[in-house]
């Protein structure tokens, strides 16, 4: 009996002493929260936001290639401010000033936007100016991302976001027409001549608005499952149609899709300066999915049936090996300036680690495949966030043939390291 | 014995009309947390770790009542830090978009994909426990409040409707006398402790007494902390063609 009154004893302080254990940690909780430390009252909302950033890279150059050692302080500011009632102003700015070892000091500037905005109603907006149009579901690559060609101006990061961040929009007047469950888009852009430059304070028009352009993007949302985006997209000689698509496959796990597609001349023709139209299509397909400790993975399928295929790109690479180089020159800046892919496929793979085992400690990588030459690229990322400022090191890794996709890069190896101070 | 059936009777009548429906004081809790029209707030949500203040982040939160189904769509707007400024999240009903203005870029994000620290999505949105829960009366409980004042509470068991919400079973104390929300405890599907919550620092907003401060523990790590305050509230109607996917690279706060 003794016993028995023992071991109910026992098991009722096994029972009670992790609610007391609760209850103690519940009150320390509400201790902590009861700081007066903590600021209660909400930051003024501001019409612009900015940083500057100081940040030197590393080389290690294949042989015989130069790949100078580098210095860069950036400055990068957005203002988003309203004129009137209805009337809005954006101008968004960056200016690199870069240092390489051997070599003259440059700056360049980059106007990325300036447009004024009128909204008469709320189903109505007009903008005109320099606008930054970025359309796409794909992470490492957007075919409907039309009004990518000729944006990228100044490249401090191989992050593909951050190629997303920093690049010029383009001249255009668009339209927007807005209903409870969906919306319809006009642009309409200019050709605005001139050749593209690499002058630091050039508005640089020739590169981001070589031909007249017009894009149609319509949405509408039936349902949860049935919410695609679609576009149609004219320039000179072609005219495609595109879709992006994303759904949400359960309670971690995004799938999305990608396409663009219509009657257009091959990447190889167009770096040739020849007209081979035809029906090509170009697409993406992948999923992120997140881990409850906040990691996340994105696999993702790229394809472009424009780019060389296998042995268009071998008799590219055999030309060049055997000094005829300058095909594959053409091909390659043209793939630079459209930010295509080089060949018909590649793989990326992409994660992402939020606090990643200490607070304020993200880490972020991909490694991307060239399914056709089989070379790869890897990169990593490590950023320390405070409040105010953040530190972040970076590693990009080239590894394939000489004359592959990735082989071809005149560094190995890339290192970073940046001090980004936000304003 | 006539009588005694007669009072037997009586009885089970006083306890049948005295015996609360659950789901009706889940409902009445949910108008104590939420307005029952379209409303905005500032969210700030401060993060401790071991004791020590970590990261703060500030939300303007935008909440549309959605006709017929009584539940909210949200648009989230970050303020701060300086670095996330101007990022938005969009959350109407399981559809979650995320914005960054740097990137132009306007993805969805999964219920998991969470963006501030330990508070989930569906903790920083507007979301009434009635539509998406079964309430279950489990009992009446003596409990200590977030301002460590002793309360009678009901305990409600809440269950699920549908498996995509954030959190598969909830206990759930309310005050007896006037349906206010004292305290939650958020359980995942396995059975695991997720997080425990207590409203706390009651105010009067919005012509009602609301809690104005949720203090979050951590379900496996109690020194994981966050803090939620509510400031700001006030009407504002955001027009329902504004919540969706092709606006939010052109929203900006009135």
């Amino acid at each position: 009996m003794h016993a028995m009154t023992l071991r109910a004893a026992t098991f009722a302080l096994l029972c009670v002493a992790p609610v007391a254990q609760a209850i103690d940690a519940d009150d320390a909780a509400l201790q902590l929260a009861d700081q007066p430390q903590a600021p209660s009252a909400a930051p003024e909302q501001r019409d612009w936001r900015g940083y500057a950033e100081f940040a030197v890279g590393l080389a290690q150059p294949r042989a015989e290639a130069d790949v100078p050692d580098s210095a860069r302080l950036s400055l990068d500011a957005v203002l988003d401010t309203a004129l009137a009632p209805g009337w809005r102003l954006v101008l968004s700015d960056r200016l690199d000033g870069w240092a390489w070892s051997g070599q003259a000091d440059r700056a360049i500037n980059t106007l990325r936007e300036a447009y004024l905005g009128w909204q008469p109603d709320a189903q109505t907006a007009v903008d005109l100016g320099r606008v930054n149009v970025r359309y796409g579901a794909g992470l490492g690559y957007n075919p409907s991302d039309f009004f990518k060609v000729g944006a990228l101006r100044s490249v401090t990061s191989a992050d593909p976001q951050a190629l997303r961040e920093n690049r010029q929009g383009s001249v255009l007047l668009r339209g927007q027409r807005l209903w409870d469950s969906g919306a319809l888009t006009a642009i309409w852009s200019p050709e605005l001549g001139g050749e593209p430059s690499d002058d630091g304070i050039s508005l640089n028009l020739g590169a981001t608005n070589p031909f007249e352009r017009w894009l149609l993007v319509a949405s509408h949302r039936f349902s949860e499952l049935i919410d695609p985006q679609w576009l149609l997209y004219s320039e000179p000689g072609s005219v495609l149609a595109g879709m992006n698509w994303s759904v949400l496959l359960n309670d971690a796990m995004v799938g999305y899709v990608e396409f663009a597609g219509g009657r257009q001349s091959s990447l190889l023709a167009r770096s040739q300066g020849e007209d081979d139209a035809a029906f090509r299509a170009a697409w993406v397909a992948g999923a992120t999915w997140t881990t409850a400790f906040k990691l996340s993975v994105t696999l993702e399928y790229q394809r472009d049936n424009a780019a060389a295929d296998a042995d268009q790109w071998k008799a590219l690479q055999n030309d060049a090996q055997q000094g005829a180089a300058a095909d594959y020159a053409r091909y390659r800046q043209l793939l630079g300036t459209r930010q295509a892919l080089a060949t018909r496929e590649s793989a990326m793979l992409y994660a992402s680690w939020q606090d990643a085992g200490v607070a304020g400690l993200d880490l972020a990588g991909y490694w991307r495949r060239d399914l056709v030459d089989a070379s790869w690229q890897a990169w990593l990322q490590a950023r320390w966030r405070t409040s105010v400022a953040d530190l972040t090191a970076q590693w990009l890794y080239n590894h394939g043939e000489a004359l592959s996709n990735y082989g071809a890069a005149p560094a190995r190896q890339r290192w970073q390291l940046a001090l980004t101070h936000y304003f | 014995m006539q009588l005694w059936l007669g009072s037997l009777i009586l009885l089970a009548a006083a306890a049948v009309q005295a015996a609360p429906d659950a789901q009706s004081l889940l409902a009445a809790s949910d108008a104590v947390r939420n307005p029952d029209q379209s409303f905005g707030l500032t969210t700030t949500l401060i993060e401790y770790r071991n004791g020590k203040q970590q990261e703060t982040s500030t939300l303007a939160v935008y909440s549309r009542a959605e006709r017929g189904s009584g539940q909210f769509r949200s648009l989230l707007r970050f303020e701060a830090p300086a670095r996330d400024a101007g990022k938005l999240m969009l959350k109407s009903g399981n559809d979650l978009w995320f914005h960054d203005p740097s990137s132009k870029a306007t993805i969805r994000i999964s219920p998991q994909q969470r963006l501030l620290g330990q508070a989930a999505n569906g903790d920083v949105v507007t979301v009434n426990l009635a539509g998406d829960y079964s309430a279950r009366l489990a009992g009446e409980e003596d409990i200590i409040d977030g301002d460590r004042q002793p309360r009678h509470a009901y305990k409600l068991e809440l269950a699920a409707r549908a498996p995509d919400v954030t959190y598969h079973r909830i206990e759930y104390w309310l005050d007896t006398g006037n349906s206010r929300p004292i305290k939650a405890r958020f359980y995942a599907q396995s059975g695991g402790l997720l997080k425990t919550a207590y409203y706390r620092r009651y105010q009067s907003q919005l012509g009602v007494v609301r809690p104005t401060e949720t203090v979050i523990i951590d379900g496996l790590d109690p020194n994981w902390v966050t803090v939620m305050r509510f400031d700001d509230y006030a009407w504002r109607d955001v027009p329902e063609s504004w919540l969706q996917r092709d606006y939010l690279p052109r929203f900006k706060p009135q």
